[in-house]
């Protein structure tokens, strides 16, 4: 972190960052309302539209008339873990997929591993992800994280191929092969060290790519299915009162606006800090 | 850089402001003038579409309101719901209520300038009704007498239905039907045009006796369908306007913006919290009205899976689900329903009590089943989850959360499921497959057997297409229904089908939620629309009154907001 004090966009990152975090932690406890539970006494105004917010719903009611801000903080809950997890799954199939590939550079398993990477790519992201989210019987933050987790490692692999067979051809390596070091063995000691910063920029910003694509799938209505708060479907219930009760829609918006924002800051930030032509 | 800053926030003020506020309506050019002014055109939007333009296939509920304007009937229904002479001048029904007798108007004329006669009556309904027509509705008609024979091609023709000379026509029944009526008023026996032939042909251009036709090149599919006044139409100086347009797929946002702005003159898909906004507006609320509750809403209890296998069970669902706040989630449609039968179609029962909240009933229910509940500790219960099919993005998704929330006071948990609508409709008609799920059902005819013969008899219960969604079998139901559909007197047929909900209602195959009922909203200058019973609108007899010019800008814009955001040029 010694890098923030002079990277302003990193600052906010991890602010912003850090805010989400520990509104998933800490927001279900700002308030008594049940997330799950519509008040039809007191979240219904006399218009028979959800109350705006006040004293009671800070973030107003929703269309179900419940409370916004208990969603929207099991959402961000769902949605870092979604985010997360996906991405730590994406990020071990692309890093095992591109060291593979790297290391046997030209023959047959990357020619094989790489072919299937650029059919992978050739499918939009959301698309694949959208096909495969509708495939399903049944959603749940574990078919959704593992769907974008098993789609999103593609771009991973391409990178860290890419370094892999750079480093593959650096003296260290050479010599390390030269004392008998086993190819396991180098990988895990030199090499994965080596693309470990490349690889956590590339994770940060897709922790960002993975929150916006499960909003998305559930925007569009293949994602988990309700009553479970998403920040994507709470923003598909809101779209229809955006006139009359816009925090419906904004409060979710905003928040997946942030936190996509928030990661690429931080993932920027990141690609700064360790880059060595700035250090 | 100021000035940026300045036009950005009146953006977003006027984006999220301005479209909160509802603009006034576009006054009618001749305030007080009720004479009716011929000429004008009507324009209104879906977000549906259409896929044909025949009676022989009536295939989606959009289309109804289009084939009204193209197509008369021998009889139709009236604004109010009564069955009315349209193309027949009178009929009679015989003695024995199995033959009825329509004499035909002289000189009415097809939109090609043809006469409707009696033989083009007999062409028209053996075209609909023959088994290569892929008419859904053929069905209703079977109690034509030969008509088994007729679909399964043992005869040439239905011995159901004899000409006389030119212009009389009848039709022979098996059996007294007081449905048969009602469904002739239905679109799919409709007279065409000697151009429809004998048989249905997917590519024949629609042809009737409606007040308007339909020009080629009039139907821009996908698109918009442009009807124009049939100068010849039978009934004297109808219709008033020039052309009647319907612009399909048009979202319920963007028809809002243009019905306001003007391009749309009459508005009936509304977002929930947009309808409330019309109809507590005071300028706006002199033009709208709603439709009869043509659709019943609910929960459908499979009767042969458990848990619903028990009656208690099924009682206590019943009793759990508070009616008059499951209305609240679309607040300005929905009535709470108590029972099958909407109010304003023949055979609902005023003094009749059906399905009610009762939570301390619904306890009850559950223990007698066997399966008792604590709220206070909240142990007990049914002990599995059972799934609930809704279908995605739908009025039933929201409606499935409140009823989940309903449920689980009661010790009944359920996990909802939600498949596309193509899904729904083909697991939850096919046996053993789904425990629970969202019901619905709109009416056929405004008649009490439009929803109970295909929701609640056996006679609906098959392996795979099933309608009766419940699978619920009463052969005292059964009975009533069958007595009602062949009893003539009409308050001897209401007390069967009363009889019949009272059953259905304590066996509680489906825990009745809501009626939904439709709202149309018009400009003022739209005059004498009224809201049909059956076919959403009839545009016989309305006329506009409006002032010449473009007003779209004034009526989204209020005041100089436009000239603020973007500069008055100087």
């Amino acid at each position: 972190m010694s890098f923030l004090p002079r990277n302003r966009s990193a600052t906010i990152g991890v602010a912003i960052v850090a805010a989400l975090v520990l509104f998933a932690i800490l927001g279900p406890l700002l308030t008594s309302h049940d997330p799950y539970q519509s008040d039809f006494e007191h979240g219904l105004a006399p218009t028979l539209l959800p109350v705006g917010p006040n004293g009671r719903f800070w973030l107003g009611a929703d269309r179900l008339f419940r409370d916004e801000l208990s969603r929207l903080a099991v959402g961000a809950r769902i949605s870092l873990f979604i985010g997360l997890t996906a991405t730590l799954i994406a990020t071990a199939i692309g890093t095992l997929v591109g060291v593979v590939a790297g290391w046997f550079e030209g023959r047959l398993v990357d020619t094989v591993l790489m072919r299937a990477v650029d059919v992978g790519l050739a499918f939009p992201f959301l698309l694949l992800v959208m096909a495969l989210g509708a495939a399903l019987d049944r959603t749940t933050p574990v078919t959704i994280l593992l769907t974008l987790g098993l789609t999103g490692w593609l771009g991973t692999a391409r990178i860290v191929r890419a370094k892999t067979m750079q480093l593959r051809n650096l003296d260290f390596v050479t010599a390390s092969r030269a004392l008998g070091q086993t190819t396991p063995r180098i990988i895990v000691r030199h090499v994965l060290p080596n693309i470990a910063g490349p690889l956590l920029i590339v994770a940060t910003v897709s922790v960002a790519q993975m929150i916006l694509a499960e909003s998305v799938l559930s925007y569009l209505g293949g994602g988990i299915t309700p009553p479970t708060p998403t920040w994507g479907h709470m923003l598909f219930e809101g779209q229809d009162y955006i006139t009359t009760s816009p925090w419906i829609a904004l409060a979710p918006g905003l928040a997946i606006m942030a936190s996509v924002l928030g990661f690429n800051l931080l993932g920027e930030g990141l690609r700064d800090a360790l880059d060595p032509r700035k250090t | 850089m100021r000035s940026i800053r300045a036009r950005l926030s009146l953006l977003a003020l006027a984006l999220v402001g301005c479209s909160s506020e509802l603009p006034a309506p576009i006054p009618t050019a001749h305030p007080g003038s009720v004479t009716p002014r011929r000429g004008g055109s009507i324009t209104s939007a879906s977000f549906g579409n259409i896929r044909t333009l025949d009676p022989a296939n009536v295939g989606d509920g959009l289309v109804a309101q289009v084939l009204e304007g193209l197509f008369a009937g021998l009889v139709d229904y009236d604004l109010d719901g009564t069955i009315k002479p349209d193309l027949a001048d009178h009929w009679t029904t015989s003695a024995d209520g199995k033959d009825l007798r329509f004499v035909l108007r002289e000189g009415v004329p097809f939109h090609d300038g043809e006469e409707v006669t009696a033989d083009d009556v007999l062409r028209s309904v053996e075209r609909s009704l023959h088994p290569s027509s892929p008419n859904p509705y053929s069905s209703y008609f079977a109690s034509l007498r030969g008509y088994e024979d007729y679909v399964s091609k043992k005869t040439e023709h239905l011995a159901g239905v004899s000409v006389e000379g030119r212009y009389v026509v009848t039709f022979h029944l098996e059996s007294p039907d007081a449905a048969f009526l009602p469904l002739l008023a239905m679109q799919p026996l409709r007279p065409v045009c000697k151009s429809a032939g004998t048989r249905y042909v997917d590519t024949w251009h629609p042809c009737g006796a409606g007040p308007y036709k339909l020009l080629p090149g009039g139907w821009d599919r996908g698109r918009q369908i442009t009807l124009t006044r049939h100068e010849g139409y039978f009934r004297p100086g109808l219709p008033y306007l020039d052309e009647v347009r319907l612009v399909f797929q048009v979202n319920f946002n963007a028809q809002r913006f243009k019905f306001v702005a003007g391009d749309l003159d009459i508005l009936r898909d509304f977002l929930a919290p947009d309808l409330l906004k019309f109809q507590a507006d005071p300028r706006w609320k002199g033009h709208g009205e709603y439709e009869i509750d043509k659709q019943i809403g609910g929960i459908s209890m499979n009767t042969e899976m458990p848990p619903f296998d028990n009656i208690e069970i099924r009682r206590a669902v019943s009793s759990a689900i508070n009616r008059d706040q499951v209305r609240l989630i679309r607040a300005a449609n929905m009535r709470a329903a108590d029972r099958p039968v909407p109010p304003g179609v023949e055979g609902y029962d005023p003094t009749f009590q059906g399905q009610t909240y009762d939570y301390a009933a619904a306890l009850e229910h559950m223990k007698r089943a066997g399966f008792p509940y604590d709220p206070v500790t909240r142990t007990g219960g049914w002990p599995h989850v059972i799934p609930y099919l809704a279908y995605s993005q739908s009025l039933d998704e929201y409606l499935s959360q409140i009823v989940q929330q309903m449920l689980a006071k009661i010790g009944i948990r359920i996990e909802i499921r939600i498949v596309n609508y193509g899904a729904l409709i083909a697991m939850r008609g096919r046996r053993h497959t789904v425990p629970l799920g969202a019901g619905f059902w709109t009416q056929d005819y405004p008649e009490a057997g439009s929803f109970l013969e295909p929701l609640f008899t056996s006679r609906a219960i098959n392996e795979g297409d099933s309608n009766n969604w419940s699978f619920y079998k009463n052969p005292r139901v059964d009975d009533l229904v069958d007595h009602a559909k062949h009893e003539l007197d009409l308050d001897r047929r209401k007390k069967l089908y009363s009889e019949a909900q009272a059953l259905i209602c304590d066996e509680a195959p489906w825990a009745f939620t809501h009626y939904y009922r439709f709202y149309a909203q018009w400009q003022p200058y739209v005059h004498d629309y009224k809201p049909h019973p059956m076919w959403t609108s009839d545009l016989t007899r309305t006329w506009v009154d409006r002032a010449a010019g473009p007003v779209a800008a004034r009526a989204i814009f209020t005041g100089d907001a436009m000239a603020k955001l973007f500069g008055d040029g100087k």
